[in-house]
């Protein structure tokens, strides 16, 4: 029985990690149409200038909050410099820039700060918490990266739900020639969505790395994990995210904990456990209507 | 985005005198272009590494270890006068990187010989190659038995350290001596790594082992293999891993609650790495910084710790001398001691060097050679394999004490014995002088 919850719980706080990766992805979809995947060494970017910070003798929060901002900046200048060239061509051309911008900031990252692994300190402690006479696999850092996930969900909802920017930028998204018709700034949208995805992405790389190890292609296994979280999710919806975290998470520990020689077997299952999603839901799980895909 | 680091060693000669002290007996003779890779005046070696990459960390401070000892041992002279030159390759611990690079290394470079090439799933993939191409292949930094059982498939190559198996019955041993009533889980990497120790051990202790769980490389996440090893009971785990996932091992049992006694084979144990990995953790989160301490391990060199050993001294002088940036460690002692071995090799080929002479030589006498390793190498026409022997040691804060002696054993079912001969001392300048073998 203790193992049963054990596993549960590493499943939990796994798939909430899966979770903070998918909403970026998400996040970026929805303001741009584009599946941006420089996300992971984007991310992996700004850990390593918070990384070096904290070295030099700063704060967490203080790096948190550079690293942020620095995710921000790197998210607008990418949009800007490299992807603005090739938007409004054959969608396909964006996201092969995106893959290309994977390798190389991967690369500019070894070069810049060295390709060693690196522990990563979190604020709050990494012990689970004791209850009675058993020790449960929560630690605080846990609770901390699963509250900041569901409050990232909660800010995006209501930004894409109740301000005008998250309308102009859904619209922008969505048709930029009409946007543009209805006074929509587009380019200034795609910017944003462009920076804000990039935050989103930032928080996801430093929740990831917090209390754990970091090296430059820390996120490799976690981008394809974060991937097949936001695709059962639907690539829209941030609470699909979410919960297609939570379900892979919650499988991928199952199949660990329970299959024979089952740590071989995770990433595999992740990709039936997509297939099979697609195959029942094309979309999704929590996919919009077709009609109103592009 | 492969990074490839190709360092040579200065190709300055540095021979005053004309004498040959290098090979002990030169006879006088000239220097010749007796085989590819080999002049007058230098001899070419090859190896690679991870220099980046998941395994990176360690394991690529090991070829900084051997160009300083070579750099140093090219400015007593060389090998016969003869500079050794080391080129090292970055293959990412990526087999498909590997037989790249290897293939630069033996058509492109025309290296004289393979030494010191890093991991078991990357060297696996070019040992057929350097043995159909007749270029010897050795001392392969790996633990893996497949170097060194089977001389007649694979005639150039040759282990070096001791073998996983080996040390997984020296372990085995040791548990059912010493902890006779100990529940043991096994933690294992999921492959012949895992494999051949979990082999060693079961020999002495398979009645008491609970549970053996096994983790693939890359899958970082091991929360559901600890808390397995929790709930079978487990009050004693011994992990064949990478230093690694010793690091994440130890965070997942703090997550648990879970408190064994460790014993974490000599591959993943290195204090020092392992400890700076923690280390972050202590800032008020983790009590106890050195969460290692107390636990269990193996050695068969000296490390950087043991101050007062005269091979450690030596190697803090070729540091300091030759070496770059950075401190000594153990894993630089790791590829000192290999490039000594590599040395002892090289003169024993004789003056003008060839193949096949060199892979007789260490056939022949490679044997008898004494060197920083505790206990002597297998090499004979029927093994290849490296050397027997090991302590048991349990780590204290960055260091270790011996908890038990030398004791030397062999794969299959050969006995553990007690390790009767003495230490070596290094040689002047810590140069061996070992006699040209003549066949």
């Amino acid at each position: 029985m203790d193992y049963f919850v054990n596993v549960t719980i590493t499943g939990l706080t796994q798939g909430m990690i899966y979770a903070a990766f998918a909403l970026a992805l998400v996040l970026i979809w929805r303001s741009t149409r584009i599946v941006n995947f420089a996300q992971g060494s984007m991310a992996a970017a700004t850990t390593f200038i918070a990384l070096s910070l904290i070295q030099a003798g700063a704060s967490y929060w203080v790096a948190l909050v550079v690293a942020l901002a620095s995710g921000f900046v790197l998210g607008a200048i990418v949009e800007r410099v490299i992807i603005r060239p090739v938007e409004g061509g054959p969608e396909l051309n964006a996201v092969i820039v995106t893959l290309g911008l994977f390798v190389a900031i991967q690369a500019a990252i070894a070069i810049i700060f060295g390709s060693s692994f690196q522990s990563f300190p979190t604020p709050f402690g990494v012990r689970g918490f004791e209850i009675g006479e058993t020790t449960i696999p929560l630690t605080p850092t846990s609770l901390y990266v699963i509250g900041a996930v569901l409050v990232t969900m909660a800010l995006l909802v209501a930004l894409f739900r109740f301000t005008r920017v998250g309308l102009a930028m859904r619209a922008s998204a969505f048709s930029q020639e009409v946007a543009r018709l209805l006074g929509v700034k587009v380019g200034g949208m795609l910017t944003l969505g462009w920076g804000l995805a990039a935050v989103v992405g930032s928080l996801s790389g430093l929740l990831i790395a917090g209390g754990t190890f970091v090296y430059p292609a820390y996120m490799d296994s976690l981008i394809v994990f974060g991937f097949v979280a936001a695709i059962i999710g639907g690539l829209d919806s941030p609470v699909g995210a979410i919960v297609g975290g939570l379900i892979l998470g919650l499988a991928l520990s199952y199949v660990s904990g329970y299959a024979p020689r089952g740590s071989a077997l995770v990433t595999i299952s992740a990709l039936v456990i997509l297939i099979g999603v697609l195959l029942v839901r094309p979309g999704g799980l929590f996919s919009s209507t077709t009609a109103r895909r592009a | 985005m492969t990074v490839v680091a190709a360092a040579t060693v200065a190709s300055t000669l540095a021979a005053c005198g004309g004498s040959d002290e290098g090979g002990g007996s030169s006879g006088g003779g000239e220097n010749e272009a007796s085989d590819t890779g080999v002049t007058e005046t230098s001899i070419k070696l090859g190896a690679h590494y991870p220099l980046t990459g998941v395994a990176a960390p360690g394991y690529s401070e090991i070829p900084t270890g051997v160009k300083a000892y070579f750099d140093c041992l090219n400015k007593e002279g060389g090998v016969y006068d003869r500079t050794v030159e080391f080129i090292y390759k970055d293959d990412a611990y990526n087999p498909a990187q590997t037989s790249q690079v290897t293939n630069e290394l033996v058509l492109n470079d025309e290296i004289f010989a393979m030494m010191s090439g890093l991991g078991t799933p990357t060297h696996s993939a070019v040992v057929d190659f350097l043995n159909d191409e007749g270029v010897p292949d050795l001392f392969v930094s790996s633990g893996s038995l497949m170097w060194g059982d089977d001389p007649e498939t694979y005639p150039m190559s040759f282990g070096w350290q001791t073998d996983y198996e080996s040390e997984g019955k020296i372990i085995g041993e040791y548990i059912a001596n010493e902890f006779p009533d100990a529940k043991v889980g096994l933690f294992l990497q999921d492959d012949d790594f895992g494999e051949d120790g979990e082999a060693g051990i079961r020999q002495y202790i398979d009645d008491q082992i609970v549970a053996a769980e096994r983790y693939t490389p890359g899958n970082t996440n091991v929360g559901p293999q600890i808390a397995a090893l929790k709930a079978a009971g487990a009050d004693f785990v011994v992990g064949f891993n990478v230093p690694s996932y010793t690091a994440l091992s130890q965070l997942t049992a703090l997550q648990l609650g879970y408190q064994p006694q460790w014993f974490y084979s000599n591959v993943g144990s290195d204090p020092n790495l392992v400890g700076g990995l923690l280390n972050r953790f202590s800032e008020g989160k983790v009590t106890d910084a050195a969460l290692l301490d107390g636990a269990l391990t193996t050695g068969y060199l000296p490390t950087v710790d043991m101050t007062d050993n005269p091979w450690i001294t030596e190697f803090q002088r070729i540091w300091q001398e030759c070496g770059g940036e950075g401190e000594l460690t153990n894993y630089r002692v790791y590829g000192m001691s290999q490039a000594y071995t590599m040395t002892q090799a090289l003169q024993a080929a004789g003056q003008n060097p060839t193949r096949e002479g060199l892979v007789e030589a260490v056939e022949a006498v490679g044997g008898e050679w004494e060197g920083p390793v505790f206990a002597p190498f297998r090499y004979s026409e029927d093994s290849h394999m490296g050397t027997s022997g090991m302590t048991i040691e349990r780590i204290v804060g960055n260091g270790s004490e011996e908890v038990q002696g030398v004791r030397v054993t062999d794969i299959g079912d050969a006995e553990i014995e007690e390790f009767d001969g003495e230490a070596a001392t290094p040689p002047a300048n810590a140069i061996p002088e070992e006699e040209a073998y003549e066949g």
